[in-house]
């Protein structure tokens, strides 16, 4: 039964794992930025949400919806006025990348101050686990389970039945090829980091209310999305999913023989198994949704 | 060129003598906490206390001269404390360092010692604490102590038999696993298992299952900062029904007030906010009407310890000696025990404390003594 609990436990942090992942592997896989202030958009959407119901005292559908907008805004906001202007005067890949991390330090220094470095967290019956057959199960839980495959099908959809979503797929094999066929790579770029954003909401909000924020957050949000990367291979997006869906029950996993302390080694030895002995991850390497 | 550089020079000889002429108008002390980052909350709490103990220093004028306080950032980071008390040593010569957390306690003790700089803690409480440096002082219970206190509550009173222990794996947390595997047995109960998690971690829901596997009576929460209350928290939402139990480290206001810290038993050094002697009324009173809410036993630990280290000033100027750290030190061994708010604070030989302690329950997110 300790057993089951755990997968379960599992399950529900790969599925917060596999979402995070899945936005960062977007924007990595179609633009080839690496996105660090990925964890400060998730901080953002965090913070966003908690405002609007403990500080504003919206609804829980218009806070969602804030988060939705502000995350969508600032992924905007950082491919217009960093990554892009970074790109123009020929930025190299690291350019963009400490880019990325100073303004991931600046969200995080600007959260802090106005929220304070402490603990936040938004309080719901929802996250509460009831014993159903020996299991414990919270219903957020099973929202969380149940929303990321249903996100994960409409993004299927999105990359191969949508002419922007096919542009976006062409942009991550042959930049070059999506401006000779007349689309803008510049709008596609937005796309995508604004599409990356998005995929961070649903795992800020869920974690906003069942581990808390703080203004540190976005580090882990990074390395587990990184890994997750890594572990799915670099370009697929099914492969980032399914590799924080591995984590998330991993770590989980662990805990059944391991002490606890041992979950961030388990992440890393994953990661350091799959550099050493599957270099291109379990999905390879070209972008296949 | 040469002009700009003779103005340059003359500008900071005027500033450094400037400097020196400030720092002998006034004593002036070191306190090194965490202002920022994850444990800023503490760095917070430990600065208000401390410039209320000096307001109301100044404000007796006891003192020949005023007291001063240079508060340096220590991030409750090892590294970065041996940076700033290095600055506190060498560029404000402070004779006595305030600080707090184990890390950084452990971290400066050696410069305090090679410095002749008294270093007072008044919030870790790790064991190992003790003896740490003859310039090395607690005025805080040391964890072992406090769940040595804490054992026969929870045996006699709550009924307890069997303890799960989740605790953060440092030397705070390695010394409550110690002593309650020791004393646990003594007090007719069983540590029935324990939980290291590491200070990066914030899914707690799969240790909330190991938890619920071990039929604990009651969970002891070794931990401190703000994954406290995501552990708390985390455990709850979990189905984690039976009591958290703790020691002084459950005192941050932040888990107080959160829903996740109701019904927390813990133990720390008294504070009876309503006693009715002079220095626990000046405390509590000035404490609400300058912060506007209740003060923590971390608050009357800096609190306590800026006083003392005022007391030893004033029995120096008495004797006619100079103010120094090796002075300052001499005298505290010399006179050891001291009144302070919450009652009489004695002082061991190895730089632990005696104080009195009580049982506190958290209870409609206010702090209740229960014994």
């Amino acid at each position: 039964m300790l057993l089951l609990q755990l997968l379960l436990d599992g399950i529900q942090s790969g599925a917060v794992y596999a979402l995070m992942a899945v936005g960062f592997a977007i924007v990595f896989g179609m633009t080839r930025i690496f996105h660090y202030s990925h964890g400060a958009t998730y901080l953002i959407a965090g913070y966003g949400f908690y405002a609007c119901t403990s500080v504003f005292g919206l609804p829980w559908y218009l806070s969602v919806l804030a988060a939705i907008v502000l995350s969508a805004g600032f992924g905007a906001l950082v491919q217009l006025l960093v990554y892009r202007p970074v790109q123009r005067d020929a930025g190299s890949f690291f350019t963009v990348f400490v880019a990325s991390f100073g303004v991931g330090v600046v969200v995080e220094n600007l959260l802090a101050m106005m929220f304070g470095s402490g603990f936040l967290s938004v309080t719901s019956p929802l996250s509460r686990a009831q014993p159903i057959m020996g299991l414990y199960i919270s219903q957020l839980g099973m929202i969380i389970v149940g929303t990321a495959p249903l996100i994960f099908l409409a993004l299927n959809y999105f990359f191969d039945r949508t002419s922007v979503g096919l542009a976006l797929r062409g942009l991550a094999d042959n930049p070059d090829l999506v401006t000779v066929y007349g689309l803008s790579a510049k709008s596609l770029f937005l796309i995508a980091l604004v599409l990356g954003s998005l995929l961070v909401v649903p795992a800020a909000v869920f974690q906003t209310i069942t581990a808390g924020l703080t203004p540190s957050a976005g580090h882990r949000v990074m390395l587990i999305s990184l890994a997750a990367t890594i572990i799915g291979g670099i370009g697929s997006l099914r492969g980032a999913g399914l590799g924080g869906l591995l984590l998330g029950v991993a770590e989980s996993l662990s805990f059944w023989r391991l002490p606890a302390g041992w979950s961030d080694a388990v992440t890393f030895l994953i990661l350091l198994a799959f550099i050493l002995l599957r270099p291109s991850g379990l999905l390879g390497q070209k972008v296949r949704v | 060129m040469n002009l700009v550089i003779r103005t340059l020079s003359a500008a900071a000889m005027s500033l450094a003598v400037g400097g020196q002429a400030m720092a002998q108008d006034a004593y002036d002390i070191g306190a090194l906490f965490p202002l920022s980052g994850h444990t800023a909350a503490f760095g917070e709490m430990y600065r208000s206390a401390t410039s209320l103990a000096v307001e109301h220093i100044n404000a007796d004028k006891f003192l020949d001269k005023p007291l001063t306080v240079t508060f340096e950032d220590s991030q409750a980071q090892a590294q970065t404390a041996v940076v700033a008390m290095n600055k506190l040593v060498r560029v404000a010569q402070v004779p006595v360092v305030l600080t707090g957390f184990s890390a950084v306690s452990k971290a400066i003790a050696p410069l305090g010692e090679r410095d002749e700089v008294l270093v007072i803690n008044g919030g870790a409480s790790s064991p190992d604490l003790a003896g740490l440096s003859p310039y090395f002082y607690n005025v805080i219970p040391l964890a072992n102590d406090e769940v040595k206190t804490l054992l026969p509550y929870l045996a006699e009173e709550m009924g307890a038999r069997k303890i799960a222990l989740v605790y953060v794996d440092d030397p705070l947390g390695q010394a409550v696993v110690e002593t309650l595997g020791e004393d646990a047995p003594k007090n007719g109960m069983e540590l029935a298992g324990s939980f290291a998690i590491s200070s990066s971690t914030s899914q707690f829901a799969s240790i909330a299952a190991r938890v619920r596997q071990t039929g604990a009576d009651a969970v002891f929460l070794a931990y401190f900062g703000q994954q406290l209350i995501s552990l708390a928290k985390q455990l709850r939402d979990a189905g984690v029904e039976v009591p958290f139990v703790g020691i002084s480290t459950i005192g941050d206001p932040n888990f107080i007030a959160d829903p996740a810290g109701e019904g927390t038993i813990y133990v720390s050094q008294k504070t009876d906010w309503g006693a009715d002697d002079a220095l626990t009324r000046r405390f509590v009173d000035g404490y609400r009407e300058q912060f506007g809410k209740e003060p923590t036993p971390y608050d009357a630990n800096y609190y306590n310890a800026t006083m003392i280290v005022a007391k030893v000033i004033d029995e120096l100027e008495s004797d006619g000696l100079e103010v120094t750290g090796k002075a300052i030190r001499d005298k505290l061994a010399e006179i050891r025990s001291f009144r302070v708010v919450g009652g009489e604070l004695e002082f061991h030989d190895d730089g632990t404390v005696t104080v009195p302690s009580q049982i506190n329950l958290i209870e409609n997110r206010a702090v209740r003594v229960v014994q």
